[in-house]
């Protein structure tokens, strides 16, 4: 996947966009935003807990590899909407699963070596769209262009102000 | 919404998380269109032939060929991958597409670069790292927890 602040920034310039046609769109709710696109990244947490750890304690497959599609971002979602007051679970969900299926879109645009991404789409179903191989996930011109997007985006939203 | 309750939907939705974890693992074999490195692992030759996707480390460089080895439940798999002139020094990534050979060979078909080096894995980390040391400082700035009601809720009310 992209690095994480890369798909901080996509969210964000795609949400501030979304802030000059929806009016209740201000920036707190831009942050919400842009943290739904960490979600995908909760996968990285296979770092510290390897998943073949978990499935000798629990005794079952166990692969922590879900958080990074659709319905772990749906789910996750959820999770962190409870943290808000009980009237803003639909802004807070919405803009939450917005962003993490902007960060799975994102990488699912990036190579792979027989040219199909990885079934993001799970559990909807477990066919591995095609990719255009846009991009690596180690390559900083992803970034760069990236904090080049996110900076015009910040520059027009303020002119605008 | 009482806290009693909000715990209650948290843990099912926790729940739910595991539950898409186990089922996941479950169902990757059916998934799955080519050879895991846990079943390259096990029995290497019943595979040859056969065409596989796979990623792993590379531990030496050669003009034309790479040696890369894949993690797997049962240890580490190495494989001689021919055919690629890919520019990647030992302790780079790389994603492999081709068939098995006799011999633990892949002849790629096409290989990705995921990783030039193993410096390019700790770039990777230090930009996740400041993306979310500068998100919380951020997020903080327009949202605060609530200590009575355990909420989260704007700053500017």
């Amino acid at each position: 996947m992209a690095d994480l602040l890369t798909h901080l920034l996509v969210a964000y310039a795609l949400c501030t966009v979304a802030t000059w046609r929806v009016d209740w769109l201000d920036r707190r709710w831009v942050v919400v935003g842009v943290g739904g696109a960490a979600i995908p990244d909760l996968v990285k947490v296979r770092l510290v807990v390897p998943p073949s750890a978990v499935e000798r304690a629990l005794g079952v497959p166990f692969d922590v590899a879900p958080l990074s599609t659709l319905g772990g971002v749906l789910l996750v979602a959820g999770l962190v909407t409870l943290a808000f007051e009980r009237d803003r679970w639909p802004r807070a969900y919405g803009l939450l699963t917005f962003g993490g299926v902007s960060a799975l879109v994102l990488d699912g645009l990036r190579a792979f070596a027989d040219g199909r991404a990885s079934a993001w789409l799970y559990p909807l179903t477990g066919w591995r769209p095609p990719t255009p191989g846009l991009y690596v996930s180690s390559d900083p011109r992803v970034l760069l262009a990236a904090a080049l997007l996110a900076a015009a985006v910040a520059a027009v939203d303020r002119a605008r102000q | 919404m009482t806290l009693r309750r909000r715990a209650a939907a948290a843990v099912l939705l926790l729940a739910a998380v595991s539950g898409l974890c186990v089922h996941w693992a479950a169902t990757e074999p059916q998934r799955e269109a080519y050879p895991q490195p846990d079943e390259l692992a096990a029995d290497y030759d019943s595979y040859v032939g056969e065409e596989i996707r796979v990623a792993g480390r590379v531990t030496a460089a050669e003009p034309s060929a790479l040696t890369v080895v894949a993690d797997s439940d049962r240890g580490p798999v190495e494989l001689r991958v021919t055919g690629t002139s890919a520019a990647v020094a030992p302790g780079g990534i790389v994603q492999v597409y081709g068939k098995l050979r006799p011999g633990r060979e892949l002849a790629a078909r096409n290989v990705v670069v995921v990783s030039d080096s193993g410096g390019a894995e700790w770039y990777k980390y230090g930009v996740s790292a400041v993306g979310a040391v500068g998100f919380l400082v951020v997020f903080l700035r327009q949202w605060r927890v609530d200590p009575a009601t355990w909420t989260l809720e704007a700053r500017d009310g």
